[in-house]
Order: C-alpha cells, then structure tokens, then sequence
C-alpha cells in the first residue's frame, strides 16, 4: 500500500489526481471520433479507462444530402452505466452539473 | 488490474460491447483477461444488415484493443466499490512510482 | 503440429510461455484445470482450438476456417480457409462471395475478433444477402468502396473546417 497521507488525498500533484477527486462527480470527457460524453465517474485507472454512470453520449457527424449539401449532425445516446477504453479518451474534465 | 478484476465480477452477466468499427454486439460476459480481451457467449448484432457477418456465429473473442465501449448492467455494478478500488489503485500505483 | 501440452506450469517471464496451449494428445480429457495465471488470453483461445471460427481482421477482411494452433501473440493458424466478401449495392442488394484461400497463419496484432461458428447455422445464408458470383461481388465492392472513400473526404474535410475534427472512416477498417 502507498504512504498516501492526509494531504496527497485532496491535492493534485500529478494529472491523474485531478481525476481521482472527480471520483462520483460529473465529469466530461472527450473522445476520438468527434464524441463526447458527460457522466458520473465511477471508476478510472492509469489508462484512462473509465467507468461513468448515468452518461450522455454526443456524437458529430456529417451528412450529405442528394446536391452533395453538408450539414452536421448530433445524435445523442444514453446509457446508464458504461465502460470507456482508455485509447479512446482524449481529455477528462470535472464539470459542475448543469 | 482494476478493470480486469471488474471484469471477472460481471462473468455470466449480459453486456454490450460496441466496437471502434461501430459494431455492437450483445451476449453474455463469458471470460475476460488482463488485457480485457472479452468472450461473449450467445451474441447478437445490433445492426445486423450492416454486419451480416456474424450471422452464424454463437460466440466471440473480441480483441481488448478495438472496444471502444461496454455498456454494463448497472444493477450490478457497485459504485462505492469502484471508487474505492480506483483510489486503491491510484495509492497503489503512486507507491510503486517511489 | 506441435505436441501441445496444458499440464506444464507456465514458467516465469510470460504469464503463459509459448507453445505449451493447445489440445495435447497424452493429456487427459475433460475440462482442463488452468492455473490462475492462465486466466488469460491463452485460456480464452484455448477452447477455440480445432473450431471452425469466423475471423474479423483489421482491414475490414472476413476469414472462416479452422483454428488448428496458436501462440502466446494470438497468431493463429487457420486451415481450410476461406475468405467472405459483403457487399450492398446503392439499390439494396445485398450480396456476399467465398473465396477458398487454403492455410493462413494470421498475426494476432489484425484480428479484431474471432466468432466461434454454431455449426447448426453453418450453412445459413446471412439474412438479408444472396450467395453471388465472385466477379459481381468484387465489381459492386469497388463500387462500394469508391462511393464510401468520396464521401468520407468530403465529410472528414467538412469536418476539419467546422471544429478541427477528425471524423473517422465509415467503414470497418481500424487503424
């Protein structure tokens, strides 16, 4: 076990930390493939793989119609618990809920 | 080892894994190793006419590195439990780190 | 093929040193007992061993045949194999082809998954397609291929201008 005292518990003093204190908080994260999600964070480890519950996921696309006209497009899902890999995770972010 | 533990604890429950392909394929949580390599059991594909592929496919390996998501039963998943096992392992790695 | 054996403790280095996986012929039948550090991939391809499998590689390929031996890397060894194309034209016909390909020793690092094939739906055609002529299937999956390349380009440069994005490809090649 680590000699995690009292104040390695609340401080951030290196990047993973932030996440740790965002543990049962809303969180934001950011993922490759132009998606998003916001949610509670359950669980993470050092891969940035997380856990998050009650999660909103935005996906932005592109779609062409028939005179090649581009317009964007979100789809939204949600799912109530979700396991995210890591490799996909481009940032974490606490979020006050909105 | 977090997720892996995780893992092993949801074994014979129905998950949803969706794919960085896109692909989603439902069955139940056979087995599961350290690189979070899954093995499904009687699985379905959501969009089937666009993945006819596994049309007659009863059960998968699935390669840990192409998941992008696992949809969980949240019943099942013990959220004080995977905060603490995170900060756990957070303890755990910082210890290591020294 | 090599003579494969379960009974061996792993030893150290490797969780689950190479070449000691598979269906051995002195060992006895029954469920193997797997030592705790066989919780692994070596565990999960073991029981796929002289399946037939459907194999999915990175490049979008779709492989059947039967797993004959494996390592520690997930490299496979598959027999009989054959290769299936899909393709769905603009005007919804769906189609596919089987290409035989012989034995292919596929490194584990392509594989996205491996399906295990219910023999009792072996011979189901996929629902929704029709077995076709191989020369037809390959004419509408350039087709296919072309109209998807066109407008991913199109999308993926829309994309960068509007919000920098990256917008991956629509298709089921992962990179």
């Amino acid at each position: 076990m680590a000699d995690a005292g009292e104040e390695e518990a609340t401080s951030v003093s290196e990047p993973l930390d932030l996440v740790r204190l965002s543990l049962d908080e809303i969180v934001f994260v950011k993922l490759r493939g132009d998606r998003e999600l916001k949610g509670r964070l359950h669980a993470y480890d050092s891969h940035c793989n997380v856990v998050l519950g009650d999660v909103e996921e935005t996906i932005y696309t592109i779609e062409e119609d028939e005179e090649g006209e581009e317009t964007v497009k979100t789809i939204k899902k949600q799912s109530e618990m979700l396991f995210v890999r890591g490799d996909s995770v481009v940032l974490i972010s606490p979020q006050a809920p909105s | 080892m977090l997720f892996f533990s995780f893992f092993k604890t949801l074994t014979n429950h129905t998950i949803t894994v969706e794919l960085k392909n896109d692909i989603s394929i439902r069955g139940t949580l056979k087995s599961v190793d350290q690189y979070l390599n899954i093995k499904l059991d009687d699985i379905t594909v959501l969009d089937e006419l666009r993945y006819p592929h596994l049309s007659s496919v009863k059960n998968i390996f699935i390669r840990g590195s192409v998941v992008r998501y696992v949809h969980l039963p949240a019943a099942e998943v013990d959220r004080g439990l995977l905060e603490d096992a995170s900060r756990r392992e957070a303890a755990n790695q910082a210890g290591k780190a020294k | 093929m090599e003579n494969l054996t379960i009974s061996d403790p792993p030893r150290g280095g490797t969780p689950h040193s190479g070449g000691q996986l598979g269906s051995a012929a002195g060992a006895p039948a029954g469920p193997p007992q797997l030592p705790p550090q066989m919780f692994t991939t070596a565990a999960q391809l073991l029981d796929l061993t002289d399946k037939k499998l459907m194999l999915v590689l990175r490049d979008g390929r779709k492989l059947i045949g039967v797993l004959r031996t494996w390592d520690q890397f997930a490299n496979l060894v598959l027999t009989s194999t054959t290769e299936r194309y899909f393709v769905s034209s603009s005007n919804d016909r769906r189609l596919f082809a089987d290409i035989p390909r012989g034995t292919y020793l596929v490194r584990g690092e392509n594989v996205l998954l491996i399906g295990e094939i219910d023999l009792d739906k072996d011979d189901d055609i996929p629902p929704g397609y029709t077995e076709a002529d191989i020369e037809d299937v390959f004419a509408l999956k350039k087709e296919e291929e072309a109209r998807r390349k066109k407008s991913d380009r199109t999308r993926s440069r829309k994309a960068g201008e509007l919000w920098g994005g990256e917008l991956e490809g629509s298709g089921e090649i992962l990179f």
